[in-house]
Formats: structure tokens, sequence, C-alpha cells
């Protein structure tokens, strides 16, 4: 089981702050692959956390059954 | 100004105090987060504050920036804010500029500053006060909001990474307050945060969220911490470290570990002595377990990720890495052709 969380306007999106992912091995690339497509990500820009740290590469990450992975925009307001 | 209280703590003491005293701190913004910041910095000894905005003070802006009142909505939120702070904390000094931060003003401002605040509410600012930062190589203290949650993180801080580094490109569909909503408490406790944050770096006390980006979410009641790293500079492809190549024959007969880089279940397999498969997907986990003096020798199908492999190795330290010339296929057809003369 993987975890994804999404924060701030991808919540939205997504209308949803978190969900399982049943799988247990996946890449990390096609993962954000299916999940962009599912929620309509396509326009927003965001990073990419596993286990709470921040992946510039996605390409070459394997998950693996209990990683965590969050959506993260830049917010814009204050 | 009595900081009796706060002086007891050991953190800070009077030589923490002297520091906060003497700091130069610039606040970008006077809206919510901008009015949550600004009496704090000023309550805590920061000595001199420089505040800059150049909006108005609208009826929609009171229920979140306390600072100000009915009758003072279309004054300068600046000029306000600055009778604000001489009215409440008198030994203060106070540096007001009456206009918003833009790519002409902005190094001329900020220089005459320790460490900046993003009190700002637009991303575009945000990568102007960023690149200006570090043009003069001072730290700014981000803090932003959408909604019940708030993100906060210190940038170029002592060298450590920049916004840029954490996003690098914008986000054409940020949404500002206005459009996303708010409510004050959101924007004060974000605010809090960041004043913390000020203090801990100029008393020098406490760990600074440097490589680090808070995220609050007020519904939950809960705070994630997501680390970050610098990002490496565009390598020049003509700096490109080179590594030694070897034919199969001196690969084979060296003894050394020959690492296969391609995924599991790629044809044609091979199986020999010292021979060890790290898909290059899996390559910078299971390197980890691997001694950095090993000699290796590395091979995929055409040789395009046994480069990159080379590449990701030598970063993690690896100082005895070689190219072994040649694709899979051919290896094997050599494996064969040895195999069939003895």
């Amino acid at each position: 089981m993987i975890k994804v969380h999404y924060f701030g306007i991808i919540a939205e999106a997504a209308a949803c702050e978190q969900e399982s992912i049943s799988s247990s091995k996946i890449g990390l690339q096609s993962l954000i692959g299916d999940l962009k497509e599912k929620h309509q990500l396509d326009s927003y820009e965001f990073q990419i956390a596993v286990n709470r740290k921040i992946i510039p590469d996605p390409s070459a990450i394997q998950l693996e059954n209990g990683d965590e992975v969050a959506f993260l925009p830049a917010f814009s307001g204050g | 100004m009595d900081y009796s209280r706060q002086l007891i703590l050991p953190q800070l003491g009077s030589s923490g105090q002297q520091k906060l005293l003497d700091s130069r701190v610039l606040v970008v913004g006077a809206g919510g987060l901008g009015c949550a910041v600004l009496p704090y910095l000023a309550a805590a000894g920061i000595g001199t504050i420089g505040l800059i905005d150049g909006d108005l003070i609208a009826a929609s802006n009171l229920h979140r920036q306390l600072l100000y009142t009915e009758r003072q909505i279309g004054l300068s939120k600046a000029l306000e804010a600055e009778k604000y702070l001489k009215a409440h904390f008198p030994e203060t000094d106070v540096q007001v500029f009456d206009q918003f931060l833009n790519q002409a003003n902005a190094q001329l401002i900020l220089q005459q500053f320790d460490l900046v605040i993003d009190a700002t509410d637009e991303i575009s600012a945000r990568y102007l006060l960023n690149d200006t930062c570090e043009l003069l190589g001072i730290p700014w203290v981000y803090g932003s909001i959408h909604q019940f949650q708030g993100q906060v993180s210190v940038f170029n801080y002592q060298g450590g990474p920049n916004y840029r580094d954490l996003f690098p490109t914008p986000d054409p569909a940020a949404v500002s307050c206005s459009d996303a909503g708010v409510i004050g408490t959101t924007v004060g406790l974000i605010g809090m945060l960041q004043v913390n944050e000020v203090l801990k770096i100029q008393a020098g006390f406490g760990k600074v969220l440097s490589g680090k980006i808070l995220i609050y979410d007020l519904l939950a009641c809960s705070q994630q911490i997501f680390d970050f790293e610098k990002k490496p500079k565009k390598r020049d492809l003509s700096e490109r470290k080179s590594f030694p190549l070897l034919s199969f024959q001196e690969a084979v007969r060296s003894e050394r570990m020959i690492m296969d880089v391609r995924e599991i279940g790629e044809v044609p397999q091979i199986s020999m002595d010292n021979y060890l498969q790290v898909p290059l997907s899996r390559l910078s986990e299971m390197a980890k377990s691997l001694d950095r003096e090993k000699e290796i020798s590395i091979f995929c199908q055409s040789g395009k990720r046994s480069q990159q492999a080379a590449d990701l190795l030598h970063s993690m330290g690896f100082a005895q890495i070689q190219l072994i010339k040649g694709g899979a296929n051919e290896f094997l057809a050599y494996l064969n052709y040895e195999k069939d003369i003895s």
C-alpha cells in the first residue's frame, strides 16, 4: 500500500487530501503519470516528496510498500 | 522596553537580546502576514524594522490585518503600520517604503537589511525576493498560505538552498487570498512561525528551517516537514567526468566487479563470475551498501545507461569506476567465444 497526500490547490483539484494506492511496487514516475491523468493535474506545477524528502528526479525512484508520496505546490497567499 | 522575562530564557540571554537589538529586518508586505509579524518583531526587540508595501487599506482586509481600523480605509498600509509601530514600540527604528517592491528598487532596498521576511501574496514577488537575496547573500524567511494551510521555510541561509531549488518553475495556477479565501488565524499562525525563525537566526539559537519546508494544516492541526536540497548547477557537458574504457577481455580478466545496470528481465541475460545486476532505477539505493573503494566495471545494453550509472556512482563518492566498451549482446558473444576456445 502506498499513501498519497495532496496539498493546497492540488488537494482541491483532486477533491481529496489523501488516498491509498494498492500496488505495492511501482515506479514513482508512472504513479505520478497515473495520478496526473486521474485528477487532471497537467496544468499545475508541483514538487513530489517521498517519505518527506523532495525528489528532484522521480524517474529513478522505485516505490515500496508503505512509502508515502506527497504532491506539493507552492502556496501564494499571504 | 523591559525584556526581563525573555532574558531569563537561557537560549536568548543578554547576548542574544543584544543581537536582536542590532538586527535590521525588512518586512515585504503589510497585509495579513505583515500585520502578524510586525508587532512581534518589534516587541521581541528587533532594533531596525523596514517595511515596504504600496497597497492601500481596504474594508475586506480588516478581519485579518489587525493593525488597521475602519477609519484608515483608503490610507497607505505602510504609513499606517508605521504609525502603529511608533505608538507601541517607540524605541524601534522603523524605516518605511511606501511603494511596491519591483525589479528597479529591490536591490537598493534589500541591501540595507540583514534579513528579509516574505509577507507578500504573489508568486512573482517571491522569485524577485529570492533572486535579489541570493545576489546580496542575505537569508529570507518564506511564508505563504492556501486557505487553512501554510508553508514556512528559510532560504539562502548560510549557503543553503533557495526558493528556486524548491520550486524551479512558477505555477500559473497559483491563487491569492482574495481568490482562494483566508481567515485571520491562518496568517496569524504562519506569521508567528516566520518571526520565530527570524529570532532564531538573528540571536543564534535553535534549529533553523533551512533545507526544509514546514506545512501546517489548521484543519487537521497537523504539521509535516519536508527536506529538500540545493540543486546542482547545470553541468557543462564538456566538464563531464570521463571514465576509463575497458574491453570485454580486460574487464573479465581484471576480476573487478562487473555491474550490469540494465533492468531485471532485459535480454540477453548474462551469467559469469564477479557479476552483479543493479538496475539503474535502483542504483542510488542499492549502491549505499557497496564499498566505495571497490573497483567496478559497468555495462548496459548500449552504453548510455552505463554513463549515467557511472556519473551517479561518481557523485556518491565511488572512486574506482570504469566503463566497458560495447553492449550486452556483444558481451554475450564475447563470453560464448571465450567458452568455445577454452
